[in-house]
């Protein structure tokens, strides 16, 4: 990882440090559940045979239901880490230096605000759940679990925004920084790359 | 409900005047280059204070990402995402290249002619279109280049080639419409695949005649006996046992979509490792899927903050009754939305355009088609709701697949050029032109003969 000799620096690289192995760790967890959510199609389609088993998995729709959360929101942060949400760059890709910087920075306040919000009020949606006992309609499985996954992906996300946040300042402070902390963005040709490295499990030309 | 207007002072005054600064805020946003999902969420969210107030507003917004998600109709989307991941280590695109050159090589321009159909046929296994260019691009442009095809021809098929792969099941993109506009997964699944094989053809048919009016583009490649042919097809049948799993699966009703993508993944993890697929690129693979897994479903809760806010704005309904009220023809109209689509196209994404230009259009075109109580007789493109709704859907789809070879983005020829380096990217480009010549002929069939699309649901009567 990026060293960096001025104050700001230092705290991103050593918000980093402790950010990127649980990130890391929650996408592996994503991970592995899509390989579980995998198998554990394969086994309700073998086990509901007529004439072999006829024994399905009991309560198997709401287990996936509430293992949805896994694969849905315990990356974001990641994800969010190298840049995969989507978004427009038309603008972006015209800019440079400080100006690009204070509109990246701009994007990530407004986005850590909103985060800090949703992760308050799906914290309340999980403690509604947590005190009424909810559970889902056909194996009565408890909810609340499921839905504490929401608030804790999010809080993590906030950090990471926080980070990118603060890294984005110091490049607004002095643009000619090494960027640590940031997404830098690609124009179509490197995006194009990307794809190629992802398809094909390595980069360039043959 | 509070109607006090917390934040712009306009609250149920206005709601339409609340909905207009909200979605100028979301594009003001996504322009400054705010990730979509989150520009779609802030704009819901601030709406939905404005109108409802601070809690009831928050608590709603919070509720969504958990409840939205939390599906088990979205749980399709994960196994399909991986098989596309996947598909490449399964090493079938070899087979599926060398039985099409068999078979279609005699043809003028017979090699990309191959190389169409073995796009459609890879698209069988993988909802990817960039993904699939790139893969073709390894193996399709050298054996073009080796019999003397055009550079042009050569580039420009495996770049529009491989939008095929996102009509043809599995197709994540057609899982999220179907979501989006809350109609049937298996019916948009199904749907798509008429059209996909329908655009194949358009593809095939214009290489056939370019080819015939200058041979030297792409000539064609004989000698090949029926016992090399034959000898070619047990290669591509795992394809064929993938697309049947999910098609029949659809069809028959004996599992669900979710179970059947589940198996069709499973089919292709086992013929990635006979393959020779090592562990890394498994967890390779399955890191990339959990990543864009994550990314799509928070573009589906994202957006539904704003669409949970725009139903209270009215601004849809709004929208519908104006259009619907316009004296000009609903074919009119909807060319201009699609015209609308192309130009939107170059700026972004498909999935984001898509997501974040539905919740007003799709009221807007299913007005126009008469309503919920519209009949074949009654409305003016000849469709019953359902069947408007899934053949807007393969349009729309189509139209945002377009822009991935046209300018100013087009990432499918940055990828061509990417892979094959020695062909420019403005040689791309100029290749790829008559294959959106094509599109626009594909597009047009699409809208003068709905059947196209709607034919396999009717007739299949899927849930």
């Amino acid at each position: 990882m990026a060293v960096a000799d001025d104050a700001l620096g230092r705290v991103v690289v050593a918000g980093e440090r402790l950010l990127r192995p649980v990130e890391n760790t929650l996408n592996f967890i994503a991970a592995v559940a899509v390989l579980f959510l995998m198998m554990l199609g394969v086994v309700q389609v073998v086990m509901r045979i007529r004439w072999l088993f006829a024994a399905p998995i009991y309560g198997y729709i709401d287990m996936i239901e509430l293992a949805m959360p896994i694969l849905a929101v315990l990356g974001i942060s990641y994800a969010q880490r190298h840049g995969t949400h989507i978004r427009m760059e038309i603008l972006i890709l015209q800019l440079k230096g400080r100006v690009l910087w204070v509109i990246e920075t701009f994007g990530s306040l407004v986005t850590l605000i909103l985060i800090v919000l949703l992760t308050r009020f799906a914290w309340v949606f999980f403690h509604d759940a947590y005190l009424s006992g909810d559970s889902t309609t056909d194996a009565l499985l408890l909810t609340w679990p499921s839905k504490l996954l929401v608030p804790m992906a999010l809080a993590i996300l906030s950090v990471r925004l926080l980070i990118q946040t603060i890294a984005g300042l110091r490049l607004v402070i002095d643009p000619t920084r090494e960027p640590i902390g940031v997404v830098v963005p690609h124009d179509v040709a490197e995006q194009a790359r990307e794809e190629i490295r992802e398809a094909l499990g390595e980069e360039g030309p043959q | 409900m509070r109607n006090d207007g917390l934040l712009f002072g306009i609250g149920y005054e206005d709601p339409i005047l609340v909905g207009v600064i909200c979605i100028g805020l979301l594009f003001g946003l996504a322009v400054l280059g705010v990730r979509i999902s989150f520009a779609a969420a802030i704009s819901g969210f601030v709406g939905l204070v404005e109108l409802i107030g601070l809690w009831p507003g928050a608590t709603t917004a919070g509720s969504i990402p958990y409840a939205k998600t939390s599906l088990y109709s979205l749980s399709v989307l994960p196994p399909f995402i991986l098989i596309g991941f996947l598909a490449f280590h399964a090493g079938m695109t070899t087979s599926l290249f060398d039985a099409g050159r068999k078979w279609l090589g005699w043809l003028p321009g017979g090699l990309a002619v191959a190389t169409v159909f073995a796009q459609a046929g890879f698209g069988a296994v993988s909802g990817a279109s960039t993904a699939t260019a790139a893969v073709f691009s390894r193996i399709a442009i050298p054996e073009m280049l080796e019999f003397k095809y055009s550079k042009r021809l050569a580039a420009g098929v495996v770049a529009a080639g491989g939008t095929l792969a996102t009509l043809i099941p599995p197709s994540a993109i057609l899982v999220i419409y179907a979501l989006v506009v809350e109609e049937s997964v298996g019916k948009l699944l199904l749907a798509g695949f008429l059209p996909g094989l329908f655009s194949a053809v358009i593809y095939g048919a214009i290489i056939v005649g370019w080819a015939s009016i200058y041979p030297d583009i792409g000539p064609p490649v004989r000698g090949f006996t029926w016992g090399q042919r034959l000898r070619s097809v047990p290669g591509v049948l795992p394809i064929f046992v993938v697309a049947m799993i999910i098609i029949t699966a659809v069809y028959g009703g004996w599992a669900t979509v979710t179970e059947a993508g589940a198996l069709g993944a499973f089919v292709v993890l086992l013929l990635a490792f006979v393959h020779g697929m090592r562990t890394k690129e498994l967890k390779d693979a399955l890191m990339e899927t959990a990543k864009l897994t994550v990314m799509i479903f928070t573009l589906i809760w994202g957006i539904f903050i704003f669409v949970t806010f725009l139903n209270f704005s009215t601004v849809p309904q709004a929208f519908s009754t104006w259009i619907v009220e316009l004296p000009v023809h609903p074919y009119l109209i909807l060319l201009a939305i699609l015209l609308g689509y192309t130009i939107l196209g170059m700026f972004m994404d498909a999935i984001g355009m898509l997501m974040v230009t539905l919740p007003i259009f799709y009221p807007a075109v299913m007005a126009l088609n008469g309503g919920p109580g519209a009949t074949p007789e009654t409305s003016p493109f000849g469709l019953t709701p359902e069947q408007a709704s899934i053949w807007f859907g393969i349009i729309v789809v189509k139209m945002a697949e377009v822009c991935l070879i046209t300018p100013p983005i087009g990432l499918n020829c940055f990828v061509v050029n990417g892979v094959q380096p020695q062909i420019s990217l403005p040689d791309v480009f100029r290749g790829v032109a008559i294959f959106f010549v094509a599109d626009v002929i594909t597009i047009a069939g699409l809208i003068m003969f709905p059947e196209i699309a709607t034919f396999l649901p009717d007739v299949l009567g899927v849930r």
